[in-house]
C-alpha cells in the first residue's frame, strides 16, 4: 500500500536529471532563473521576512538547525593537531566524567582553533530576506559572503535589515543577480530551501558546483518528493497550522536526496564527496531536529570538491 | 497647526544637540553590578566563544573601591548580607567561571534542621555540603578579582553612575538597538541589553514586560551572632513561627547569621531593641512556645521588661522544657546552639515579596535574578535561582554565537526564558505554599502540616528528592 502510495506520487519527475533542452532555455532568460510566481510569491513575503514571530518563523527556526550542521561538516574537517592527545579508544565510556570531559574540551578547544585561523568566503545563492547569510558573516572564520538572490524586494530587505548590525557591514554583500553571473569562487558554497523554488535544479547545481574551490564544500538542501513531505510540507504546514504561507511549496518541485546523489554520479564523476547527509523535522514544542534518515522530508546535504 | 510646523524645526534641533556625544557601540550591556550582574560579565570573559564580545557593566555602587577592596582588606567582623550558595552554584563560579572564594569567610554546612513553631514536629535533613554560608560581599569581590586577572580588554567596568535613559535607536523599529545614556553622560549603543538591576528593575520597566506578585505583609530581620560555643555539628536550624520563619545560620568558628522573617511591626521592634535582648529572644525563639514569645514581644514594646528580667524568664522556660525531653543529649540535636551576642550594627530588614515577570526577554533585552523574581528567603533560593538563570543566559548566548544569530535577537534569547521560566516558577509556587501554610497557627492545619513534616522526615527517597531539587545532584 505504503509503495504504491508511494510510486505512484513519485512518478512524474520534473525533468530534473535532465539538461534544460533549448526549448525550455528559449523561454527564460537565463537557465537558473526562478518563475514569475516564484518571484512573486516572495515579494509579498519580504516585508515580514525578519519578524521572527511572522510567517518566516519556521524558516528562522531551521536556520539554527543548519547552521549547526554547516558548523559540524566543517570542524569535522579538520583533525586534531599532533600535540593534542586523541585517545584510540572509547574514553566518554571508559575514563570518569571529570577526565573524559576534559578530554573532549582540549579536543574542542583544538578544532576550534584551527577552525577559527580559517577566513572562508562564501556564496549564498537564493539568500532571501538574508537569514543563512547574516548567519554565515556573523562567524569568527568567515571572511565574506556574497549574498544573491532574484527578487530585487528580498534583497532590499536583506541589505537594510543587515544594515542595523555594524558587525556585518565589512562582510557582507548583497545582490539581485542570475547565479550565472557570478564571478569568482568561493570556499563554501550553500543552495539551501531553495532548489524547490527553481525551474532547473540541475543547472543551480551545474553553476553552483563551478562556483566552488577545490577542497571548497557545496550545502545543498530541499525536500524529498514523497507523501510524507507532501503531508507535512503543504498540508500541514500551509494548510491546517499555516506555519508557512500558502503556496510557498508545490510538490512536483520537490527533489529526493537520491536524485541528487545520482546527479552527481553522472556529471561529477571523481571529482566530488558526499560528507552528509541529514534528514531534518519539526517537532513541536521543540523545534527542527535533524536526523540520519534522508530520504523522508527535508534534508541536508555537504558535497565536497575534491578535484 | 501653523505653530506645529515652526515647532517641528526646532524640536529636531534639539534632538541632535542632545544625541549629539557619539554613543560607544557594545555587543552586551549588563545593568546592575549584584552577584547576577558580575557573575554574568565574568562568565562571557572566560567563555570561548564569548569572551571577544564588547561588554559593559554599570552600577550605582562603589564597585572597584568599596567592594574590590573586601577582597584585600576584608573586615574582621561578617557582613550582614549573608546566603546559602547551593553546590550546583558554587560550582559554576568555580569550575566554569575560575572564580577564587575566599575559603576562610565560607562556611559548608552539612544539613538543616526544620521545626515547627507550634508543635513538636521536625525533619533533620542531611546532605554533605548541602549547601555554603556566604557574604555576598565575598562573591562580588571575588569575583571583581577574577574579572581584573582576565585583564580583558573589551571589558568596561563603569561604577557609580546610574542608567538615567533608555531608548530604541530608531524608535519605530523595536528590533533596533539601544541607546543606554548614564548619568555621567556617556551614551551607549547596545546589542543586547541584560538587566541584573534587582526588584524595581529600570531594564523591566523599559521592556514593558508585566511583573506580577504580591508582598508577603512581612519583613526580613537580619544580623550577624555570637555563639556560646563552637557548634559540634555545622548545620543551619530553621523554625516556622506563626508569624515566618526564624533561620539560625552557620559561618566559621563561632559565628553564625540570623535570618528572622516576621511581621512589620516586629521586624521594627527586633531592630530597635538592645542586642542583648535580640540574643535572648532568638535562643528562645527555637525552643519556646508561641505564647511566651507573644508575651516577651508585648513586654518589649512597652518596655515593661529589663533585660535580666527576660533573660531570667527565658531561661526558666527553656529549663522547663529541656526537663520535658527527658534525654540531654537531645538538646543538641534538635536546638541551634546558643547565642551569646549580637553586633547592633549588623541588624537589618527588608520587605518580602514574591514577583515573577511575565517573560524574561524581549527584543534585545534579557532579565536575570531579582529583576525576573523575587521569593521569599525562607529555602535560601533567591540568589541561586539568578544563578542558574546567568548559567542558562550564558548557554544561550554561546549556542546563538556558533549559529552566528545575533545576540540581541528573540530567536537567542527565548530558549533562555524557556529554560528557567517554569523552574523557577515551580520553586517560587513552592516557597510560596511553605510561606502560607506555616503562617498560622489554627489547629487542624498545625496537625496536618506536622503530620506532614514527620512523614517526610520518616520517608527518606522523597526529602533527598527534594534536597536534589534545591541543593543540586547529590555528589
Amino acid at each position: 500500500m505504503w509503495k504504491v502510495a508511494r510510486r505512484s506520487y513519485t512518478k512524474f519527475n520534473p525533468d530534473f536529471l535532465k539538461p534544460a533542452s533549448d526549448g525550455v532555455r528559449s523561454n527564460l532568460k537565463l537557465s537558473t532563473s526562478a518563475s514569475q510566481d516564484e518571484i512573486n510569491h516572495f515579494t509579498e513575503l519580504a516585508p515580514s521576512w525578519w519578524d521572527v514571530w511572522g510567517p518566516q518563523r519556521i524558516l528562522h527556526k531551521m536556520n539554527l538547525v543548519r547552521m549547526d550542521f554547516i558548523q559540524k561538516t566543517l570542524r569535522d574537517q579538520l583533525k586534531a593537531a599532533p600535540d593534542t592527545y586523541v585517545p584510540g579508544f572509547d574514553y566518554k565510556a571508559i575514563l570518569p566524567p571529570q577526565i573524559s570531559s576534559a578530554i573532549e574540551e582540549q579536543l574542542n578547544q583544538d578544532i576550534r582553533t584551527q577552525l577559527y585561523q580559517q577566513q572562508l568566503s562564501v556564496l549564498d545563492i537564493g539568500c532571501g530576506g538574508g537569514i543563512l547569510a547574516e548567519s554565515l558573516a556573523r562567524l569568527p572564520f568567515v571572511a565574506k559572503v556574497d549574498g544573491i538572490d532574484l527578487t530585487p524586494e528580498c534583497i532590499e530587505i536583506a541589505r537594510s535589515h543587515a544594515e542595523k548590525d555594524p558587525a556585518l557591514a565589512p562582510k557582507l554583500d548583497y545582490r539581485v543577480q542570475p547565479l550565472e553571473e557570478v564571478t569568482g569562487t568561493y570556499d563554501l558554497v550553500t543552495c539551501l530551501e531553495m532548489l524547490e523554488h527553481v525551474a532547473q535544479p540541475s543547472e543551480i547545481l551545474r553553476h553552483a558546483w563551478s562556483k566552488l574551490n577545490k577542497d571548497g564544500i557545496l550545502m545543498v538542501s530541499t525536500i524529498n518528493r514523497d507523501p510524507v513531505s507532501w503531508f507535512t510540507t503543504i498540508f500541514m504546514a500551509e494548510q491546517v497550522l499555516r506555519l508557512v504561507p500558502r503556496g510557498t511549496h508545490h510538490v512536483s518541485k520537490y527533489i529526493n536526496s537520491g536524485e541528487i546523489k545520482q546527479w552527481f554520479k553522472e556529471e561529477c564523476v571523481g571529482q566530488y564527496q558526499v560528507l552528509d547527509c541529514k534528514g531534518s523535522m519539526y517537532l513541536p514544542m521543540k523545534g527542527w531536529v535533524n536526523h540520519d534518515c534522508s530520504d523522508i522530508g527535508n534534508y541536508i546535504m555537504a558535497i565536497k570538491k575534491i578535484e | 497647526m501653523r505653530a506645529f510646523r515652526l515647532w517641528k524645526p526646532h524640536w529636531t534641533l534639539a534632538r541632535t544637540l542632545a544625541s549629539a556625544a557619539k554613543p560607544k557601540k557594545t555587543d552586551i550591556f549588563i545593568v546592575g553590578g549584584g552577584p547576577a550582574g558580575l557573575t554574568l560579565a565574568a562568565a562571557i570573559k572566560t567563555s570561548p566563544y564569548l569572551s571577544t564580545l564588547t561588554t559593559t557593566l554599570v552600577d550605582a555602587g562603589d564597585l572597584k573601591g568599596k567592594t574590590a577592596q573586601f577582597y584585600h582588606e576584608p573586615p574582621e567582623k561578617f557582613t550582614n548580607r549573608v546566603i546559602s550558595l547551593t553546590s550546583q552554584s558554587r560550582k559554576f563560579l568555580e569550575d566554569r567561571v575560575g572564580v577564587e572564594l575566599m575559603q576562610d569567610r565560607l562556611q559548608a554546612f552539612d544539613g538543616l534542621y526544620v521545626s515547627d513553631g507550634c508543635s513538636d514536629a521536625g525533619m533533620e535533613m542531611e546532605r554533605d555540603s548541602m549547601g555554603h554560608m556566604i557574604e555576598i560581599l565575598n562573591i562580588q569581590s571575588s569575583l571583581l578579582h577574577r574579572l581584573s586577572q582576565l585583564k580583558a580588554s573589551n571589558l568596561n567596568l563603569v561604577d557609580q553612575t546610574k542608567v538615567v535613559n533608555i531608548e530604541h535607536k530608531d524608535p519605530k523599529d523595536p528590533q533596533s538597538w539601544l541607546l543606554v545614556t548614564l548619568s555621567n553622560g556617556d551614551v551607549f549603543e547596545t546589542r543586547l541589553l541584560v538587566g541584573c538591576d534587582g526588584f524595581n528593575s529600570p531594564v523591566r520597566k523599559f521592556s514593558k514586560i508585566e511583573s506580577r506578585g504580591w508582598f508577603y505583609n512581612r519583613f526580613g530581620v537580619v544580623a550577624t551572632m555570637k555563639l556560646d560555643f563552637l557548634p559540634f555539628k555545622t548545620r543551619g536550624w530553621q523554625r516556622f513561627l506563626p508569624t515566618g520563619p526564624i533561620a539560625h545560620l552557620p559561618l566559621p568558628g563561632d559565628n553564625a547569621t540570623l535570618v528572622w522573617s516576621t511581621t512589620e511591626p516586629l521586624s521594627r521592634l527586633l531592630v530597635s531593641i538592645d542586642p542583648e535582648q535580640l540574643a535572648l529572644l532568638v535562643n528562645a525563639a527555637f525552643v519556646l512556645e508561641d505564647v511566651d514569645m507573644q508575651y516577651y514581644y508585648k513586654q518589649l514594646e512597652q518596655g515593661t521588661i529589663t533585660t535580666q528580667e527576660l533573660e531570667l524568664d527565658i531561661n526558666h522556660r527553656t529549663d522547663l522544657i529541656y526537663g520535658k525531653l527527658g534525654n540531654e543529649s537531645l538538646i543538641d540535636e534538635i536546638y541551634p546552639p546558643l547565642v551569646s551576642s549580637i553586633d547592633g550594627t549588623s541588624r537589618g530588614r527588608f520587605p518580602l515579596k514574591l514577583s515573577h515577570a511575565d517573560s524574561y526577554v524581549a527584543d534585545r533585552i534579557a532579565l536575570v535574578g531579582d529583576a525576573a523574581h523575587t521569593t521569599h528567603p525562607l529555602a535560601g533560593q533567591g540568589l541561586n535561582m539568578g544563578q542558574g538563570d546567568v548559567e542558562s543566559l550564558v548557554k544561550a548566548l554561546e549556542s546563538a554565537s556558533k549559529r552566528g544569530l545575533d545576540l540581541g535577537s528573540l530567536l537567542t534569547l527565548e530558549p533562555y526564558w524557556a529554560d528557567r521560566y517554569p523552574y523557577n516558577n515551580m520553586l517560587l509556587g513552592v516557597v510560596d505554599k511553605l510561606h502560607k501554610l506555616y503562617s498560622t497557627d489554627f489547629g487542624p492545619v498545625v496537625a496536618v502540616r506536622s503530620m506532614g513534616l514527620k512523614a517526610l522526615q520518616a520517608l527518606g527517597p522523597i526529602k533527598d528528592f527534594m534536597m536534589a531539587r534545591v541543593s543540586g545532584p547529590s555528589q
